[in-house]
């Protein structure tokens, strides 16, 4: 096992280093000044040109400049922001959590339904109730998730006025304890419904083909031969065996939330990462979005890491590759 | 092994041998066979059309803002009108150019990009194969979408630089596969024979595996061609589109103000957009299950 975690290290640190290597390359090749490139549409005095180009060591070859950037990351400077007139680094801490949270809440409903359906249309391969479940995910998939966002406000939201439009919570709140804890889910339910409609499918997708694939192994033919019920199969032997895949699959959704945090925040003005990142990019605040794109990379990264030694603790045919 | 090939000969229909044509005509039969691909096959057929004729199909010049603003659909404006008095009908006609050329421009590039890095690392393997693949690493780390975003950003928001952008992001699926292929083929005994009727590499990796290899990677443009029609709308939707072009997302992006008042501004731009994506996945599905015959068909699953 220490072997695989050293190996899994010693592949995740240079990917790491490459993927931050290749971000800064591409903001060289941004045309212009590359100190308005960074502060954004931003009136700069030359004092301020100065101590930026100075920072960041502007007038240094290319190389210098990736040096001390990564010394600065070390040393956990993802930047400063002109436009919002904070470090980088503030700005993601704050940020990152609610990300977290409504994927978190959104796998929470996505989990149980995507391996529901997932199950029912495994075990009825090719007959009715699966065509149904395999056509309806397969469109359900198709849903663009700020579409589905857009929909829910507009029927659940506007029309029967049942959940608010936007936003985290109401701007004055007086609640407390679990009225506070209800009036927040208030908030998330939409946005992470719209979330777990679209990674439930995907799940619901994986668990098909993998019960399907279960089905296929010896033992089932075992464990039916031995006179055991069809529930009895399905909860024994092929949940079980079936679930492997969607932990990986779940795990390396996690990591690449903001991706789908992106577009799905911007519909619900949900103040998370994703909504940060699109912010910075219509005030063209490079600083930010190089920051933010950066801490993404790393948390792809970290989880993917996270994830395979999981699944390497949990079966051990995989350790000796 | 034994299993694979096996399962080769079975998907294996000698009807694809009698010339280009005839083979084209008998793949497109089965494919049509399946409920899947013949509902795809239609839905892309359609958009096609709509595509290519756009100018006939459409009513009005989609810039033109000569309606009522916001005025519902109607026999007038079938989906309504936008804000700004443009029919939106017209609107999603023309969009389903973009949408297309973004789509399949984006799968062909990745096809290609992607196609010669998994050639190259799975036939030659060594240091070659441990560079590609690790590249394809490196740029499937980040989501697509981060990817095109973090692109525009820097670089602002053209036709081309889309595409570009786009097919940065999702070539290494691609590689991942025609590698994939290539490790499976490259061992197998026509290609052996291949070497020793002294034939060049080049006639090897093109002419002897290609063929072998290409059909789970046509159904992996489908799906590709329905991601980079997603991330289109998705970057529409942020209003960092093109804004040269009309687009079903950036028709979202201009929605989101007056959807409450309009919701056929929101909602017709939505379900064009799912109609590709489900069109390109039935496609993908269709293409599989004549590859797949284990998937055709029968009943199966657990019997109670």
């Amino acid at each position: 096992m220490l072997r695989f975690v050293l190996f899994r290290l010693l592949h995740a640190i240079p990917l790491l280093i490459a993927v931050i290597f290749v971000i800064l390359l591409m903001l060289q090749l941004i045309p212009g000044d590359p100190v308005q490139a960074m502060v954004g549409d931003f009136p700069v005095s030359p004092e301020f040109r100065a101590a930026v180009t100075k920072q960041y060591h502007l007038d240094d070859p290319f190389p210098i400049r990736v040096y001390s950037y990564f010394v600065n990351l070390l040393h956990g400077d993802f930047g400063y922001s002109y436009q919002f007139q904070r470090p980088v680094l503030d700005l993601i801490a704050e940020s990152a959590p609610r990300t977290i949270l409504l994927t978190l809440v959104g796998f929470l409903i996505a989990i149980p339904f995507g391996v529901l359906i997932g199950t029912v249309s495994g075990t009825t391969r090719n007959r009715r109730i699966d065509h149904f479940w395999t056509s309806s995910t397969l469109i359900a998939y198709a849903i663009p998730t700020f579409w589905l966002g857009q929909l829910l406000v507009l029927v659940l939201a506007v029309h029967f006025g049942w959940f608010p439009t936007q936003g985290m919570g109401p701007l004055v709140s007086r609640a407390h304890g679990f009225s506070w804890i209800l009036e927040r889910a208030h908030y998330i339910a939409l946005p992470a419904l719209a979330f777990a409609v679209h990674e439930g499918t995907r799940f619901a997708r994986i668990m098909r083909a993998s019960v399907a694939d279960t089905l296929g192994q010896g033992y089932i033919i075992t464990a039916r031969a031995k006179g055991l019920t069809r529930s009895a199969i399905i909860r024994g032997h092929v949940l079980r065996n079936s679930s492997p895949p969607l932990v990986t699959v779940a795990g390396y959704a996690f990591g690449a939330a903001l991706g789908g945090a992106v577009l799905l925040e911007t519909v619900f003005t949900w103040p998370g990462l994703g909504l940060l990142l699109v912010q910075a990019v219509r005030m063209r605040d490079n600083m930010t979005v190089v920051g933010i794109v950066i801490f993404a990379a790393i948390a792809v990264i970290v989880i993917n890491l996270l994830v395979d030694l999981l699944y390497a603790a949990l079966d051990p045919r995989i350790r000796s590759r | 092994m034994s299993g694979e090939r096996a399962l080769d000969q079975q998907s294996f229909d000698p009807r694809w041998l009698a010339g280009p044509w005839r083979g084209f005509r008998a793949a497109v039969g089965n494919m049509l066979g399946t409920r899947h691909g013949a509902a795809g096959c239609a839905i892309l057929l359609l958009l096609v059309v709509v595509a290519l004729f756009a100018p006939l199909i459409a009513p009005y010049d989609p810039l033109q803002q000569a309606q009522a603003s916001l005025s519902p659909p109607s026999w007038q404006n079938l989906f309504g009108t936008d804000n700004t008095g443009r029919d939106i009908f017209s609107l999603i006609v023309y969009g389903t150019r973009t949408s297309l050329a973004i789509g399949l421009g984006a799968a062909f590039g990745a096809l290609i990009v992607g196609g010669m890095v998994g050639m190259l690392a799975g036939y030659f393997r060594g240091a070659i194969e441990t560079l590609l693949m690790r590249l394809a690493e490196l740029f499937q780390t980040l989501p697509v979408i981060v990817v095109v975003l973090f692109t525009v950003a820097l670089f602002g928001s053209s036709f081309w630089l889309l595409l570009t952008a786009v097919i940065l992001a999702i070539w290494p699926v691609e590689a991942r596969l025609v590698y994939g292929q290539y490790i499976r083929l490259r061992g197998m005994d026509f290609v052996a024979a291949a070497k020793i009727a002294d034939l060049s590499t080049a006639h090897i990796m093109l002419r002897e595996i290609l063929p072998n290899a290409i059909q789970p990677v046509v159904v992996q443009v489908a799906l590709d061609a329905s991601v980079a029609i997603l991330i289109e709308a998705g970057l529409g939707f942020l209003g960092l589109s093109d804004p040269n072009m009309v687009s079903w997302g950036q028709l979202l992006y201009v929605a989101q103000d007056y959807m409450t008042l309009a919701w056929w501004t929101s909602f017709f731009p939505g379900a064009a957009i799912c109609l590709a994506v489900v069109g390109l996945n039935l496609f993908a599905d269709g293409l599989n299950e004549i590859i797949d015959p284990r998937m055709r068909g029968r009943a199966g699953g657990l019997q109670s």
